[in-house]
């Protein structure tokens, strides 16, 4: 029990780089995204090809993992000077199964949908970090996760946190005081996706083959799933959502109830949880009411390129028939 | 076959897949329109309305030999599966997503994609894992026009598609209800203002929607089998089409629909790729369109106001 | 409304969990042997991994009503792997450190038992894949073994029998882009491409799809003599009734895809004409066909051939079991050691990497009823029939 529990963390750092990438694009910046299964499928297919193919060490595939990963974030990005909500969402999607689809079928390079086995387990120093031995690896992921959040924190805490703050909450106002908001929304999308590509380096290394079976749909949604559960803009919260949704999945398995309840009453119930969740703490676990719902609200109305029920809340009627004269104008 | 005779066969393929797309596009479009959050749901109440239809149809239709019948049992079965449907869309409205419109946008996605693990895994604990056959209600063998090939069963889909999307046309666009759905969608507040039961709209939306989905459901089932998990990646593609053609607009679903139903035929064909690589010709062409026109292809441009 | 939910999920947990509990303690009473079934319940695979565990479950019930093994009885642990690597190494993982079993069939995908095997090998614990046909899989270590037989062998008996038998010099070739699927068109094609035949065209899909007009329409208008389809049976019976739909007369040629009885249900008349590779029938044997129809009255669906397969493993597992007990070590010696034990597939040895030796059988389907015509083997390069 020790031992699949200590299981369920390690896929839970996996998945909170993830998070923490998702959480700069959508909760900082404000940009819906459902690309996370794209970056994870990069990063896991660098450190796969490169260390089977060319025999390169874990550690020096990581620096390209995350280097192509945020080459296609700044692909991605670019589309996002044009596009809002749903629309950069489906575009988004569409980056991730290009992604997908490309490396099912380029069989040269990827080896197709046979995957790639036999990657080289991580070594330290000449120390093996052997994914059988899950305390190693816990601690390597952990280390990693930490510098990743500190240097998140720093950043978001920055010039450039205050720029993208502004952007999520009113785009062109933000422009308007002098945010670059071209550079800025890109520059998100980079880092954040180089961010989640280092979860697929960790998985590569953890699982020790890939296949284009892992890098689904699915996946993006998970993640995005644990932004939201966690609360969204908060770094913390999102690694905590990347634990819950870990944790409730596997969580029939953990109590030993999977071998004797019906498969499908497993996915059932993590179904159930979810609705149930989302209807008594639709902000997230850790996300706060009073200041995420008018987050929420302002990346409702963003997502949808209407900024007027954002104004229209706070204004008073007196003043709303004014601003409907000026949006007359505008 | 020459080129020409490829070409018309290519574009009745086409044609027929972008059919069912648009078919599932417009219950998305709808919801959208008025809730403006995507349903992740719908593909899996189109296999729930696959399934109701199946088992009306089997009972109906009973040792019965084909016949004329069996085309009157097999819409009966669907105005079952659909009327069936709209009151699940219902539930599922009432239950999962009403009690979280007032916050964040993301919440009630997240809702719905719990309802479709509900649902799906529901549907195979209890109908099984295994695909189901929807059989034909009148003879689907394939008639040849020239070197072209078109079955009955394509013939139906774009009639029945294009039937609906007129009706739906109509009523949003003449009806009494449509006009109050219209006002809702526009602005939900002031509709309830105006004296609109601004929650009956949305939940006669849903039911709507449902339908539309179940009919599809019903349809798609003929040619691909029924089974618990046949609505996840059409459900996906119906979406991105709905997008496309402009999220909340009944043409563009339409529109979308159809062109995303062409461009996986033609896609690759025209340009000399691998089969494998469809989806992303499919999509990379699709994210072109959304970088041209941003708001898809019929979508309303909303200017931003200060 | 909420209130009543959450009460409602609750008490839905804490009863399950009783449940569980009360699982165990029923097990205390006498000495259990734990095997544990890795496989997709749930996702777009659900069916071939439904397939499988009810074949396992079927066999151990009977085995128990018989008094189990060695005076113990068996007790199956099944887990989910929807399809994927990660969530595979997860059952696996709580397969063997919390369930302790002692051996495990499965996983059923390719994908999933590649990340298994590794970590089965590192641990010492004995798989057996029932299903996973890629022809690296059993070189992973020597605790990995299947009752199914390597692409490669299939896909050589096809190729020559295609070419040296049927005598066609060109083949269309419609596959998923998928680990089966793929490396059966691969090895078929090698096999077949060095009698000299030529694949005129090979078109793909992905798994899911439900639309092949496109491809079809482009192999109609080649000048293969026939189409192979080494496909699993739900896309495969949606490709010969649409391949009808478009009049397309050429023949169909197929693998084991085919073997499932659901193929018939779903494509009818459409199955007519088909010829396809799949294991060699055991003849004078009625156990096959009891298996099947035990199969059918249990489940009401009859067994794929990976769940005839994982029929065959779960009995030879028991009888290892029963000459050496529990140990996980002397259960992968005990696997070595099996020889001519009488499965529902017949006689079953295994190779020294622990692969399936296995002759092909072709079958020929007339309307619905496949027709067996012999067991064949490649023989330096030449195709030839088994007694």
């Amino acid at each position: 029990m020790l031992n699949f529990f200590l299981l369920i963390l390690i896929y839970t750092c996996i998945y909170a780089f993830m998070s923490l990438g998702q959480n700069l694009i959508t909760g900082y910046t404000g940009m819906l995204s459902l690309c996370a299964a794209g970056f994870f499928a990069i990063g896991s297919y660098t450190t796969a090809i490169l260390m089977t193919k060319f025999a390169w060490s874990w550690w020096s595939t990581v620096p390209v993992a995350i280097l192509l990963s945020a080459l296609l974030g700044v692909l991605i990005g670019l589309p996002t000077l044009r596009l809002k909500g749903d629309y950069l969402a489906i575009a988004t999607l569409g980056f991730a199964e290009i992604v997908r689809n490309v490396i099912n079928n380029w069989d040269a390079l990827t080896n197709g949908p046979m995957g790639i086995q036999r990657i080289p387990m991580i070594s330290f120093f000449g120390l093996k970090v052997s994914p059988y031995s899950k305390y190693g690896f816990l601690l390597l992921e952990v280390v990693l996760l930490a510098i990743c959040w500190f240097l998140l924190e720093r950043l978001v805490k920055s010039r450039m946190g205050r720029a993208l703050e502004a952007i999520r909450e009113d785009e062109i106002a933000a422009a308007s005081v002098g945010v670059n908001v071209t550079k800025y929304k890109v520059v998100s999308f980079a880092i954040g996706a180089g961010v989640s590509g280092i979860a697929g380096c960790l998985q590569a290394g953890f699982v020790l083959s890939v296949s284009p079976g892992s890098y689904v749909f699915m996946v993006s949604i998970m993640v995005l799933c644990t932004v939201v559960l966690g609360g969204m803009g908060n770094f913390l919260a999102v690694m905590l959502g990347a634990f819950i949704i870990q944790f409730i999945s596997y969580l029939p398995q953990l109590i030993g109830l999977s071998s004797v309840i019906p498969a499908q009453a497993k996915q059932i119930i993590f179904g159930l949880i979810l609705v149930i969740m989302m209807i008594y703490r639709p902000q997230g676990i850790l996300g706060r009411k009073k200041r995420d719902n008018s987050r929420a609200q302002a990346f409702y109305d963003q997502a949808n390129g209407d900024t007027r029920n954002a104004g229209r809340k706070d204004i008073g009627l007196e003043e709303s028939g004014a601003k409907c004269e000026e949006e007359g104008r505008v | 076959m020459g080129s020409a005779g490829m070409f018309f066969q290519h574009l009745m393929n086409g044609l027929t897949l972008g059919g069912i797309y648009a078919l599932i596009a417009l219950g998305y479009t709808m919801v959208y329109g008025i809730l403006k959050f995507i349903n992740f749901a719908h593909g899996d109440i189109l296999m729930v309305g696959a399934y109701i239809g199946l088992f009306v149809f089997d009972l109906l239709r009973g040792s019965s030999p084909l016949g004329p019948w069996w085309i009157a049992a097999f819409f009966i079965a669907m105005l079952v599966s659909m009327v069936c449907c709209a009151f699940l869309g219902m539930l599922i409205e009432r239950v999962a997503y009403k009690p979280l419109r007032k916050g964040s946008r993301l919440a009630p996605l997240l809702s719905a994609i719990g309802v479709s693990f509900i649902l799906s895994n529901g549907a195979a604990w209890l109908f099984g894992t295994h695909s189901r056959k929807l059989e034909y209600p009148f003879d689907n063998s394939p008639i040849s026009i020239g070197s072209v090939v078109i079955t009955p069963h394509q013939i139906m889909v774009l009639v029945v598609a294009v039937v609906m999307m007129v009706l739906l046309k109509l009523f949003v666009g003449k009806s009494k209800m449509g006009k109050a759905m219209r006002a809702t969608s526009l602005d939900g507040e002031t509709a309830k203002l105006m004296g609109i039961n601004s929650d009956m709209i949305i939940s006669l939306t849903f039911g709507i929607g449902s339908a539309l989905a179940a009919c599809g459901g019903m349809l798609i089932a003929l040619d691909y089998k029924v089974y618990a998990t046949m609505g996840t990646m059409i459900g996906l593609k119906a979406f991105v089409a709905a997008v496309v053609g402009g999220i909340g607009n009944i043409t563009g679903a339409m529109l979308g629909g159809f062109l995303l139903g062409l461009l996986e035929t033609f896609g690759v064909a025209v340009f000399g790729i691998p089969q494998g690589f469809k989806d992303t010709i499919a999509f990379a062409v699709l994210i072109i369109i959304l970088l041209v026109k941003p708001e898809g292809l019929l979508g309303k441009v909303e200017k931003e106001k200060v | 409304m909420k209130k009543i939910i959450a009460f409602a999920v609750v008490a839905l947990l804490a009863m399950s969990m009783c449940f569980a509990g009360g699982d165990k303690e029923s097990s205390a009473d006498g000495a259990v042997v734990k095997i544990g079934f890795i496989g997709p319940l749930t996702g777009d695979y659900a069916n071939y991994g439904t397939l499988c565990r009810q074949a396992v479950e079927m066999a151990i019930d009977e085995i128990n009503a018989k008094g189990g093994v060695n005076g113990a009885s068996i007790k199956l642990f099944a887990e989910d792997s929807e399809g994927d690597s990660q969530k595979a190494l997860a059952a696996m993982e709580k397969l063997s450190s919390s369930d302790k079993v002692c051996a495990i069939i499965g996983p059923v995908l390719t994908g999933e038992t590649f990340s298994v095997a590794e970590r089965a090998q590192a641990e010492g614990i004995v798989i057996i894949t029932p299903s996973a046909s890629h022809k690296d899989i059993t070189n992973v270590g020597d605790y990995i073994f299947r009752t199914t037989p390597s692409d490669g062998l299939q896909g050589e008996v096809a190729g020559k029998y295609w070419s040296q038998v049927l005598g066609y010099t060109k083949l269309a070739v419609l596959y998923a882009k998928n680990d089966y699927s793929q490396g059966l068109y691969e090895s078929m094609s090698e096999a077949f491409t060095q009698d000299g035949g030529q694949i005129v065209a090979a078109e793909t899909f992905m798994v899911g799809d439900k639309d092949f007009k496109t491809q079809l329409t482009k192999l109609k208008n080649t000048d293969a003599q026939a189409i192979y389809l080494p496909d699993y049976t739900a896309e495969m019976a949606q490709i010969l009734e649409q391949a009808a739909q478009l009049g397309i007369d050429k023949p169909f040629l197929s693998g084991d895809g085919f073997l499932s009885e659901e193929i018939y249900s779903l494509a009818g008349q459409y199955t007519d004409g088909v010829v396809y590779t799949a294991s060699a029938r055991v003849e004078e044997s009625n156990k096959n066909k009891e298996f099947k129809d035990a199969y059918t009255a249990r489940w009401g669906i009859g067994p794929d051939s990976f769940a005839t397969n994982a029929y065959d493993a779960t009995y030879i597992l028991v009888s290892v079991i029963e000459k050496v007990g529990t140990d996980r070590k002397a259960i992968k010696t005990g696997m070595e050691q099996v020889k001519d034990f009488e499965g529902v597939n017949g006689i079953i040895n295994f190779a020294p990497n622990g692969d399936l030796v296995a002759y092909q059988g072709i079958y020929e389907v007339h309307g619905t009823t496949p027709e067996y015509l012999g067991a064949f083997a490649v023989e330096d390069g030449k195709l030839v029939q088994v007694q």
